[in-house]
């Protein structure tokens, strides 16, 4: 099935000359459709009670000594589950791109690096082992960087991509040790072995917490936490279908993705689930409160983004992976949705991204800003949306088990309502600040976007908690993949329940109301970050974290290097051995000043030469 | 030959070695420090000789005559040589016009 | 006799190729005398049975144990498929370059090959270690008429310093044909030489120095940047690409069956130092001028990683390490091929002079970024799998988590140094190059198999694991290293 995509992606790629961008596009599109049509098949046909678990194994991989490593596929709720979203959302921003790239020259590309985005995300979820997952990791790490990069002209960009790319490195080291560690200590990599055998471990067993340590440092990296969240900022440096599909819906929840997979293993280490929390939670506040300032309506859905994902990473260091599953799910739709209408709002204005500059366009491009509005509804975690539900399953379950922790998420909450309004208010709402003729997008555009809107108002049905009457459908339906989730309780009085949601909501009404009064009534603009104070200014600033990164790490590196090579190398290495060659060299002129040519020396030679002889043949003997 | 030999006998083996030796060291000092050739060749000359003289004794009072048959060869030998010597010789003088055998440092590349 | 044949191939033609000099001729005929020896290994790779063969057998200098002995196993046959396969390729870089005297050029580059070529199917240490010098010989004279900058001061150090190591290896298989009951030099008989700790303590450094500095690693690699840097496109490939390797086949034929002690002694100390080299190369290479000389660095950093893996005397090291120097070899073509694409059409090697190219060149570009997906061990190439056998090689030993944290960090520096340099030719605006020629056919040709054949093992490696998993099992059962 994931064939589909790549198949896609290699005609796409060895034809690009010559293929327009409709052509190109709706190929890919329909290739993606394809896998979707082949994913809704499996996942009807599956019987989560009787066959949680299906393997499909196609050949065997690597096959050494004791490694054996079989080129695998799992078919199980969780992948399941993954494999609708990637191919669910991605079609439709397959869909979307076609009438957003319409008019680049290097549109067959673009589908062709599209197409190979969604075979590595799709190897990612269905691998049946870590090294396949790792084989996808990898792979949408490359076509992030290659996707970033999109527009290679621009250098920045090019640096963005970079960084993304490094960036993602880092976190792969910690993967790769961490594989390494689990096939030591289990001898495969296995899902479902290592999930049996897990088991025999105690809690708190020292390997398991250093395996689950390694592959959060890997799921930090993907998903952009504390400290290695920078590149999704600069990431928007890319096209914007890019951004939604890659850092809104798929590659970011990879991370996500696998640490529900091992939930097992993480059961087991309560340590890793902490610092899990605790990152997870300062994530979630620290690009909130970033977003609050930026002006640029990529970045705040960017920071958004982050913040988001520090709020499914706090759900999994509570143990609630299905609730964190759950966000990630409904995110992927709001999320997604408000990429595609900002790169809509862009589309219309040709090209404009600063906020200051708009304005007004809701009664320009209707469905845009009406599908907005939806997505920035449900972010905000108003019911009866999507977003309301996956959000308060994690502030409620933060409230179970960490008063602080869910005091701050509330107050994450919080801002996430308010800078989420800001961005809708000063986009829609007033008078047009630009300079640019704003007109609707075309259907191709618009669909998705309404499609995407539909599903986060009604994708908050899929896990309704029992306080309203529902099942938790979703809950159950991934407790048969990750049996870590058997482990999930929310043991809270449903008084108690009732009490936090309309806590949540309240808030989240105030401060839409404020937002309103602030940016609708007064048009307040807050200006260039040189005119703000105090820590506004530093906030506005990102913290300046970008700056720390750069001295603390990048510039050394640099330096290190350059020294490394002057000094190590030229002074020291060389050196040592051309001082062999100068040896011999040297050596070789005094013994030569043996040959003086002079005859009678050489009979003195002979004769002391005999001397020396008898000399030795006295003694000696 | 019983007088002949004790007669020879009268000289104290030791004898005939020192002066042997010392002919010898002339014969060396000589050749190592007189620059000029036909100086050079006589003492390769007092070099033979003392040896020879040295055999000789020794196949006197050993009363083994293959000494003094080896002294007949030396000599054969050393003709030869001073031959070859002496046409060298006569080559550097027409070659580097002088008999000084420091004149001859040309063995260096 | 089949052997024989493989060896005799490539010195005929190459002894033609002088004698006669047809410069026209020239690369062709070297061509189909490289795809002959190719074919002649591929068949011995198909008569191959799976264990240690001998073919040929010749009593040439008894007193010194020295017998004309050559065979292989599997480790040897999968060097004599590497250098059979990797040569054609360097023969055929030969028609984009336009160096004078091609019939000389060709021929002192199968002299090289049939040595190489020698030296991974002798069995005797003597043979062994006659063609190993033999093998520089020709590479020195290359170096010295064909090279660039510098060529003399360069070549001679090159040359003193690996004749060095080879001094000392002589030197240990002199003491060690002494000590050996039938003063037979040949390996099998070696390997039976008693021989207490402390003498194979620094008997392990006389023979390892001369693997130390060819292969290089640190603190013996100083020659290795010079000499790429300075030397002819061809002559490079052969140095990275297939003499290395006998650094790599040399330390498995020596040290692990005849000193396992004193390996074991030095395990720790040759691993941190080939992970120390490997990191410190990768360092270096970021901010390198000359892309030759970063592709240089990055050789140096592989190789540290690969000895590092080999060191680590279990199944995924070896396995890792030997399955890699199949990759490595494979990546060091492409890489320096496409150095010296971009190096014809840009007329400089300086990275500060190049940007953009991807504009001109969008087809090179795209070569480009799939062989550095194999130079940063991404996973579907080759390289990936060598490089996660090695690592966990490397995790299982004491203390080897250490060990294999240094050795994957080398992957965050691999893609920040490489993607560097893709960005800083490729990438970029224009920066008002002339109009450049894009990748050709003759370039496809070249790349495109390499490419394939990363992607194939990288998604197969059945073939070179099967082939080389009997003979390091056997040798990890009859020498086992304490760790």
């Amino acid at each position: 099935m994931p064939v589909l995509p790549l198949v896609g992606a290699i005609i796409n790629a060895a034809l690009r000359r010559s293929l327009s961008g409709n052509t190109s596009g709706g190929f890919a599109t329909l290739m993606i459709l394809g896998s979707f049509v082949v994913s809704l098949l499996l996942f009807m046909g599956h019987d989560p009670a009787a066959h949680p678990v299906k393997i499909v194994k196609f050949f065997d991989w690597i096959n050494v000594g004791g490694m054996e490593i079989p080129f695998a596929f799992q078919i199980d709720a969780l992948s399941l589950t993954m494999m609708l979203i990637v191919t669910g959302v991605g079609s439709l921003i397959h869909l979307y791109s076609v009438g957003y790239m319409h008019d680049d020259k290097r549109v067959a590309t673009f589908f062709a690096m599209l197409n190979l985005f969604t075979f590595a995300m799709l190897l990612l979820v269905m691998g049946a082992n870590y090294l396949i997952t790792f084989i996808g990791w990898e792979g949408v790490g490359l076509c992030s960087y290659l996707l970033i990069g999109f527009w290679y002209t621009n250098t920045e960009f090019n640096y963005a991509a970079r960084k993304a790319f490094v960036m993602n490195r880092i976190g792969d080291v910690g993967v790769v040790l961490g594989m390494c560690l689990l096939f030591n200590l289990f001898g495969t990599l296995n899902y479902v072995d290592i999930m049996d055998r897990a088991g025999s471990f105690g809690t708190g067993h020292g390997m398991i917490v250093g395996a689950t340590l390694l592959l959060f440092v890997g799921a930090m990296g993907k998903s952009a936490q504390i400290p290695l969240f920078t590149w999704l900022p600069d990431a928007m440096a890319g096209p914007t279908p890019v951004s939604a599909l890659i850092h809104a819906a798929t590659m970011v929840t990879a991370g996500i993705f696998l640490i529900v997979r091992s939930s097992v293993l993480f059961e087991l280490a309560p340590f890793t689930k902490d610092i899990i929390l605790y990152i997870g939670t300062a994530t979630a506040l620290l690009a909130a409160s970033i977003g609050l300032f930026q002006n640029d309506i990529k970045k705040v859905l960017a920071y958004s983004t982050v913040s988001q994902l520090g709020y499914m990473f706090a759900a999994l260091g509570l143990g609630a992976y299905s609730a964190g599953m759950f966000h990630v799910t409904t995110h992927a739709f709001f999320k997604a949705l408000l990429f595609l209408g900002a790169g809509s709002v862009i589309h219309a204005l040709g090209g404009e991204q600063d906020i200051r500059k708009m304005g007004g366009l809701k009664g320009v491009t209707k469905i845009t800003f009406i599908t907005f509005l939806i997505g920035t509804i449900a972010i905000s975690g108003l019911p009866p949306l999507s977003g309301f539900f996956s959000k308060d399953a994690i502030l409620a379950h933060a409230f179970q088990d960490n008063k602080v922790v869910y005091g701050l998420l509330l107050f994450g909450a919080v801002l996430t309502a308010f800078y989420m309004f800001r961005l809708l208010f000063l986009t829609f709402y007033g008078t047009y600040r630009g300079t640019a003729h704003p007109h609707e997008s075309p259907l191709v555009i618009t669909v998705p976007l309404m499609v995407l809107a539909a599903l986060s108002v009604v994708g908050g049905m899929l896990n309704v908690p029992h306080i309203f009457g529902g099942d938790e459908g979703m809950k159950t339906y991934l407790a048969t993949a990750a049996e870590g989730i058997l482990s999930e309780r929310l043991g809270l009085s449903h008084t108690t329940e009732w009490i936090l949601m309309g806590v949540s909501t309240v808030l989240v009404i105030l401060t839409i109301v404020y937002a309103y009064g602030r940016f609708v009534k007064k048009t307040t603009l807050d200006g260039d970050p040189a005119q703000l104070f105090g820590l506004k200014k530093l906030i506005a600033n990102k913290w300046k974290l970008d700056e720390l990164y750069a001295m603390l790490f990048e510039k050394p590196y640099g330096w290190i290097s350059a020294h490394f090579f002057s000094i190590g190398e030229e002074k020291v290495m060389v050196p040592l051995m051309t001082g062999v060659g100068n040896m011999t060299l040297r050596a070789g002129k005094v013994i030569s000043r043996l040959q003086t040519g002079n005859t009678s020396f050489y009979v003195f030679g002979m004769v002391a030469g005999i001397l020396v002889f008898l000399l030795i043949t006295l003694f000696v003997n | 030959m019983e007088p002949v030999i004790s007669a020879i006998q009268v000289v104290p083996l030791e004898h005939y070695v020192f002066l042997s030796f010392a002919l010898f060291s002339i014969g060396v000092t000589g050749v190592l420090f007189r620059r000029n050739t036909i100086i050079l060749i006589m003492c390769l000359e007092i070099m033979f000789n003392s040896v020879n003289l040295l055999l000789a004794a020794f196949s006197a009072y050993h009363s083994d005559p293959s000494g003094q048959v080896f002294v007949f060869f030396i000599m054969l030998v050393a003709a030869a040589e001073v031959t070859v010597g002496l046409a060298i010789l006569v080559m550097m003088k027409r070659n580097v016009d002088s008999v000084d055998v420091n004149q001859l440092n040309r063995l260096k590349w | 006799m089949q052997v024989l044949i493989l060896l005799l191939i490539p010195f005929v033609t190459a002894l033609l190729l002088a004698v006669f000099r047809p410069n026209a001729a020239a690369k062709t005929i070297a061509l189909v005398s490289t795809f002959l020896t190719l074919g002649v290994a591929l068949w011995l790779w198909k008569g191959f049975g799976g264990i240690e063969a001998t073919y040929f057998d010749h009593v040439w200098i008894a007193e010194w144990g020295l017998n004309f002995k050559l065979g292989f196993d599997g480790t040897g046959l999968l060097m004599v498929i590497l250098t059979a396969v990797i040569f054609p390729f360097i023969i055929a870089t030969g028609y984009k370059q336009d160096l004078r005297q091609p019939a000389l050029v060709n021929a002192l580059l199968l002299f090289s090959q049939s040595f190489m070529l020698g030296v991974f199917t002798a069995q005797n240490a003597f043979l062994f270690y006659i063609f190993y010098e033999l093998s520089v010989v020709p590479i020195f004279f290359l170096l010295l008429y064909w090279g660039g900058e510098g060529r003399r001061m360069i070549t001679m150090r090159f040359f003193i310093y690996t004749l060095l190591g080879g001094l000392a290896l002589l030197f240990g298989i002199a003491y060690l044909v002494v000590h050996e009951p039938t003063h037979s030099a040949d390996f099998t008989a070696l390997a039976n030489v008693a021989l207490d700790g402390n003498t194979q303590t620094w008997l392990f450094w006389a023979l390892f120095l001369a693997f130390a500095i060819k292969l290089p690693i640190f603190p013996f690699h100083s020659w290795q940047p010079e000499t790429y840097t300075m030397a002819p496109l061809q002559g490079t490939m052969v140095l990275s690409a297939v003499m290395l390797k006998m650094g790599i086949y040399g330390t498995l034929k020596f040290i692990f069956p005849i000193v396992p002690e004193g390996a074991a002694f030095w395990q720790n100390t040759v691993i941190w130092l080939s992970v120390i080299g490997a990191i410190y190369a990768g360092i270096i290479a970021f901010r390198q001028k000359d892309f030759k000389r970063l592709v240089a660095y990055s050789s140096l950093s592989h190789v540290g990683i690969l000895t590092a893996g080999l060191f680590a005397w279990n199944t995924y090291g070896i396995s890792g390490s030997l399955y890699q120097t199949f990759a490595h070899a494979v990546l060091m073509m492409a890489m320096f091929y496409i150095v010296g694409a971009v190096q014809q059409r840009s007329g400089t090697s300086e990275i500060s002079a190049m940007g953009g190219l991807k504009l001109k060149t969008p087809r090179l570009a795209a070569l480009f970024l799939l062989v550095l997906g194999n130079a940063i061990a991404l996973p579907l190439t080759q390289s990936f799998i060598g490089e996660w056998l090695m690592f966990n090689g490397l995790w299982q030993l004491d203390g080897g988590a250490w060990m294999a944290f240094g050795a994957v960090s080398t992957i965050v520096l691999g893609a920040i140094y490489m993607l560097y340099v893709y960005q800083r030719i490729m990438l970029g605006p224009d920066k008002g190059h002339p109009d450049m020629q894009d990748a050709d056919t003759t370039d496809h040709l070249f790349l495109v198999p390499l490419i394939a054949i990363t992607l194939i093992l990288g998604i197969y490696p059945a073939p070179i694991l099967d082939l080389v998993n009997g003979p390091v099992q056997l040798m990890i059962n009859a020498f086992p290293i304490l760790h």
